[in-house]
């Protein structure tokens, strides 16, 4: 019971957020870009968030073998919906006016993505960065369940040994942990909506 | 110089640009109009390959444009639209200079464009330059919308109704500076809009649309004189009289709701109705409601007799006109006369109305503020 496992848990989910974004933000690039693969990605990704964690990272370990590395690959896969739907969902959501203008100034596509529809779809991709960490924070505890330690670990041992403080510890430090989460990266974000929505828009 | 050759574009079933041919000088203010939907949107995306024609060309200085490639070709074409499309995540410097950059202008190139651009509207630099699009008004913002289309110096700029979201105001300010400009910069620019005033105002020569055709290509002043059909009669409205005086008619200026008397009435009768109407003379007509002459006060002093009618006092020494007789004859007459009115007959000779100083300030009035 220490600040070591808050810091082991905090990691997970970290790791897998980033590994999340990794893939998710290309994702949902290409569901922007492409008509024909948007239905398959978006499905695909809405259908790993309806396996339930403990079943998915049971099926990985079985594939993966029990650990950390479990752990990440599963958070990483249930956290894509989030980050996926709302990449799509920023870069559809561009004023098409400013779009228009992008494209009869002469930048090419990739350009257009890179310093106009990112940076403008920003403050919605990172709404989606923001529920994935919360739900991460959350689903991590399943972790002690494939041998990757974290603040789910004290709670069963809590719960094993009718421990009341092990048991209290864990759920207030994860409460704390999503809650500061929650509302550090939700600071953020208003000040991402405001900085681009002034009086006139 | 801009060419259109034979250019066609559908949509499945319809045909939104049908065998548009035209050309468009070097240095020449070109503004398309026309009702909505008639496709100068798409006429205008055509000449930067925002839309591809399905048939004809369209050369650009001789060169077909469809050979050469369309990012490059856009950066060498300013572009303008109604919603402004300023990049709200970039400053009014960065996005002045944005397609500066794209052609791989140097800083210190950017740098002398932004104070350039800035300058020519009157925006001061230490004041816009860091400021953010929403920090802006809409005016203001379009201003910048139109230095960034200019930035490049692009000899052709193209301009979908840029002014079309702002007050009338900024309007005319607007509309004011970018003639200004053009005087300055000699650009050649091809303008949409479908406010006539705002044509007539810029244009060195109109393009009027309808149904994917073009009505009628030709500098104000002669579109004025000669509209080529109802459709474009109807936008230029109001301008024409304004601008062409030489058609106008007395039906222009008449005042419809006169008194008239039958010239069996009795004098009796006659003087009430002037007393009601609180005129001093009224038009005569016969059973038919034709017209055969007026009755004045002094006319029915002048006699005695209980039985007699108006026929037996009326006169018929005026000058009459015509609903379409040239409204200047009207005016001269009314001007030389001592009577303060002039009357008007259709051709059955039944009474159009009359026309009075007032209904000539009237319909002036109208003509020049709508
Ligand atoms: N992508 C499209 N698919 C189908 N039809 C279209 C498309 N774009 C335009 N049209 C049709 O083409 C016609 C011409 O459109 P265009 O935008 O050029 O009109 P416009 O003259 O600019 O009208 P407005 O004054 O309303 O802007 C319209 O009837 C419109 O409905
Ligand atoms: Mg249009």
């Amino acid at each position: 019971m220490s600040v070591s496992i808050i810091l082991e848990h905090l990691l997970m989910v970290v790791a897998a957020v980033f590994c999340s974004i990794l893939v998710g933000l290309p994702l949902g690039i290409a569901s922007y870009f492409f008509t024909r693969v948007r239905r398959i990605i978006l499905f695909v990704a809405d259908v790993l968030q309806t396996v339930p964690s403990l079943a998915l990272l049971g099926i990985i370990m079985i594939f993966v073998g029990a650990g950390k590395t479990t752990v990440i690959i599963g958070i990483t896969l249930y956290s894509l919906l989030p980050i996926v739907r709302n990449t799509y969902l920023g870069l559809s959501e561009v004023d098409p006016g400013v779009k228009e203008a992008a494209r009869g100034m002469g930048m090419s596509r990739f350009y257009r993505l890179m310093h106009v529809e990112l940076p403008l779809a920003f403050p919605i991709i990172f709404t989606g960065i923001r529920i994935a960490t919360v739900n991460a924070i959350g689903t991590v505890v399943f972790a002690a369940s494939v041998g990757g330690g974290g603040l789910g670990a004290i709670i069963y041992k809590g719960i094993r040994v009718m421990n009341m403080k092990w048991i209290a510890f864990g759920t207030l430090s994860l409460m704390a942990m999503a809650i500061v989460f929650d509302i550090a990266m939700g600071g953020i974000e208003t000040r991402l909506n405001r900085k681009f929505s002034g009086p006139s828009n | 110089m801009i060419q259109f050759e034979h250019v066609v574009k559908k949509y499945g079933d319809a045909t939104v640009l049908d065998d548009i041919s035209f050309t468009i000088e070097p240095g020449q203010f070109a503004v398309l109009i026309g009702p909505s939907g008639c496709g100068k949107t798409t006429t205008l995306k055509t000449i930067n390959r925002l839309i591809e024609p399905d048939d004809g060309t369209v050369r650009i200085d001789g060169d077909d444009i469809s050979e050469v490639n369309r990012v490059q070709l856009r950066r060498r074409i300013g572009y303008v639209i109604q919603q402004i499309g300023l990049f709200p995540n970039m400053t009014v410097a960065q996005n002045i200079t944005v397609v500066p950059k794209l052609l791989k202008y140097s800083k210190e190139d950017c740098d002398k464009i932004v104070h350039d651009m800035l300058e020519m509207v009157d925006m001061p630099y230490d004041q816009y330059a860091h400021k953010y699009p929403s920090e802006m008004s809409g005016g203001q913002q379009q201003r910048i919308g139109v230095l960034r289309a200019l930035a490049a110096s692009p000899p052709i700029v193209l301009m979908d109704e840029p002014f079309g979201a702002l007050d009338p105001m900024t309007r005319s300010a607007l509309q004011d500076e970018i003639l200004h400009l053009q005087k300055k910069l000699k650009k050649t620019i091809v303008f949409v809009t479908h406010d006539m005033e705002e044509a007539l105002n810029l244009a060195d020569v109109i393009i009027f649309m309808e149904n994917g055709k073009i009505t009628q290509m030709a500098p104000p002043e002669e579109m004025l004189k000669n509209p080529a059909n109802e459709s474009v009669k109807n936008f230029l409205g109001k301008h024409i009289a304004v601008d062409d005086p030489s058609t106008l008619t007395a039906a222009d200026f008449l005042r419809t709701n006169v008194v008239t008397v039958d010239s069996k009435k009795s004098l009796r009768t006659c003087t009430a109705q002037m007393m009601r109407s609180n005129v001093d003379s009224l038009i005569v007509t016969d059973e038919n409601d034709k017209y055969i002459g007026t009755v004045s006060v002094e006319d029915i002093k002048s006699v005695s007799g209980d039985d007699l009618r108006v026929a037996d006092v009326l006169k018929n020494d005026r000058e009459t006109f015509r609903v379409d007789d040239d409204a200047k004859r009207c005016f001269d007459k009314l001007l030389s006369t001592k009577d303060n009115y002039v009357i008007v007959l259709k051709h059955d000779d039944t009474v159009a109305g009359i026309i009075t100083k007032t209904s000539i300030a009237k319909a002036l009035a109208e003509r020049l503020w709508g």
